[in-house]
């Protein structure tokens, strides 16, 4: 049996490592194969992106080699995929080598698009890769008073960063000691302040209390960066000093090239996290287009599940779980306190008080997700 | 029919327990004051790699083989013995002149008994790990 997981984030990597634990004997014996493809020999902890930006972690903190992260009986490439032939059980890579599958698990996740909004690349400021973090500690750094627009794009990565984006501005500029030179506007493309509604609910006082004003229906249209005007598609527009953007999300490119799916989103059943009309090929993470978040917690629970699934397939002949929609998301709500939200595809999340101890998990959390992806917590 | 409700006993609080709370509600405080942010991240990055060690090991066949072996008590005399050994040759050696080099040397090194008492256990180890790894390598494992 040969598994080939495509994609060495949080998603792919858990699912080896998982299937390598499980399948250990199996992997001894020559029965089973795992394979992983990657397009880094180097994994990054994504959330962490956030705290660059902000300058409380640099950039080499949030690294480590792809390869001291896996299981010793998983075959790695450092070798991208530049064709899918899923008719044929196989990818080509980059190299131009093949890869044959009996198993496909596709865990390639999103990136970001400003370029498709134009004035955006040049006129925002971003936090979700390296570098774009780094120019925007820079910006703050710079940045001595004025108003800060934060807008929203859709659909992105790490819903809840929008939110956890305003109290930490509100903190930073505070302790610089120029916060009440600072007007924080913050700009939601739908008709509350957040896509879950009870984030909404607890966000909308916790703004108010911290001075922040919000707009909603507010869908970026375009920036003109030489007069600092931010543009929506309901023909409205902003003045800004500094723009901070959570930009729209697309799945990989080879996804939409080979027609995997619309916007580079796997068409996924909810449950079993199989590609639609594909006995054998698997989509978690960002990568599938299920109504959940686009977040490490969603790829993680559904990594789990579809690890044990496929060593149930690979030991008895059938899968033995349902993915159950589960997210558990850090909120950082400012002032070193943080709060969490939790649901799944029956419940919406309670949102408690936040608190230190809660800011403290979400810190420790940032140090034990390298257990995580190993496959231990 | 039993229609007598049971009643279970209200709960008493007396002062020791509140004040019991209190001292510990005030040592949960003073955690919570005397810990920082860089403190924490410590803590869990050590708790992590510590995780992450322990869970090597013990999915590690040879150490947990060895750990086996070291249960038995004339191995662990075998470690005091050799570490024992560690030292003295260490000091041994930091008083000990230059070798002279030569068969001349060598030869005086080679008829001391004690050096022959050495090669010997090596030689002892070396045959008994070869014919192991002779049978690991002949079962496949």
């Amino acid at each position: 049996m040969r598994i080939l997981v495509v994609g060495g984030g949080t998603a792919g990597t858990i699912v080896a490592n998982n299937l390598a634990r499980r399948l250990s004997a199996e992997t001894r014996a020559g029965k089973v194969r795992i394979t992983m493809l990657s397009a880094s020999d180097r994994h990054m902890y994504q959330p962490g992106l956030l705290y660059v930006a902000f300058g409380h972690m640099t950039p080499d903190q949030l690294y480590r080699d792809q390869a001291s992260l896996l299981e010793p009986n998983i075959e790695f490439h450092v070798d991208p995929v530049k064709q899918f032939s899923l008719d044929k059980n196989q990818v080509r890579t980059e190299s131009g080598k093949v890869h044959d599958y009996d198993i496909l698990v596709i865990a390639t996740g999103s990136r970001m698009v400003p370029e498709e909004t134009p004035g955006l690349t040049e006129g925002a400021e971003f936090f979700y890769t390296e570098a774009s973090a780094v120019k925007m500690f820079k910006r703050l750094r710079e940045f001595n008073g004025g108003r800060v627009a934060v807008a929203v794009g859709v659909p992105h990565k790490c819903p809840i960063a929008p939110v956890e984006v305003m109290f930490m501005l509100h903190d930073y500029f505070k302790a610089r000691g120029i916060r009440d030179k600072v007007q924080l506007n913050y700009y939601y493309p739908i008709g509350r302040i957040h896509t879950i509604e009870n984030v909404a609910k607890w966000a909308t006082p916790e703004f108010a209390r911290i001075g922040v004003e919000t707009e909603t229906l507010f869908n970026i249209k375009e920036v003109d960066v030489k007069n600092k005007i931010l543009k929506s598609e309901e023909d409205t527009q902003v003045e800004y000093d500094l723009l901070i953007v959570i930009p729209q999300h697309r799945g990989m490119e080879v996804l939409e090239r080979d027609n995997l799916g619309e916007g580079g989103w796997i068409p996924t059943d909810r449950f079993s996290l199989a590609m639609k009309g594909r006995d054998n090929v698997y989509v978690v993470g960002d990568t599938t287009n299920l109504p959940v978040s686009k977040t490490g917690s969603a790829a993680h629970f559904q990594a789990e599940t579809l690890a044990e699934n496929i060593a149930s397939i690979v030991k008895i002949g059938a899968p033995v779980r349902d993915y159950d929609g589960k997210v558990y998301c850090f909120i950082e709500a400012g002032h070193d306190r943080a709060t969490y939200a939790m649901f799944n595809y029956q419940n919406p999340p309670d949102l408690k008080p936040p608190s230190k101890p809660m800011h403290w998990f979400k810190l420790s959390y940032n140090q034990m997700y390298w257990t995580s992806v190993r496959g231990l917590l | 029919m039993n229609t007598q409700t049971e009643t279970s006993p209200a709960p008493s609080i007396n002062e020791g327990d509140l004040q019991r709370l209190v001292e510990f509600a005030q040592l949960v405080t003073s955690a919570q004051d005397a810990l920082s942010d860089d403190m924490v991240n410590r803590l869990a990055s050590a708790l992590s790699e510590g995780i992450t060690l322990l869970d090597r090991l013990t999915r590690n066949e040879g150490f947990t083989h060895l750990l086996r072996e070291l249960d038995r008590v004339e191995n662990q005399r075998f470690l005091i013995c050799m570490s024992n050994a560690f030292t003295a040759a260490s000091r041994e050696l930091a008083t000990a002149p230059p070798s002279t080099g030569g068969i001349g040397g060598l030869l005086k090194l080679m008829s001391d008994p004690g050096t022959q008492e050495g090669l010997r256990l090596l030689a002892f180890v070396g045959a008994r790990m070869s014919n192991s790894l002779r049978e690991v390598h002949r079962r496949g494992l």
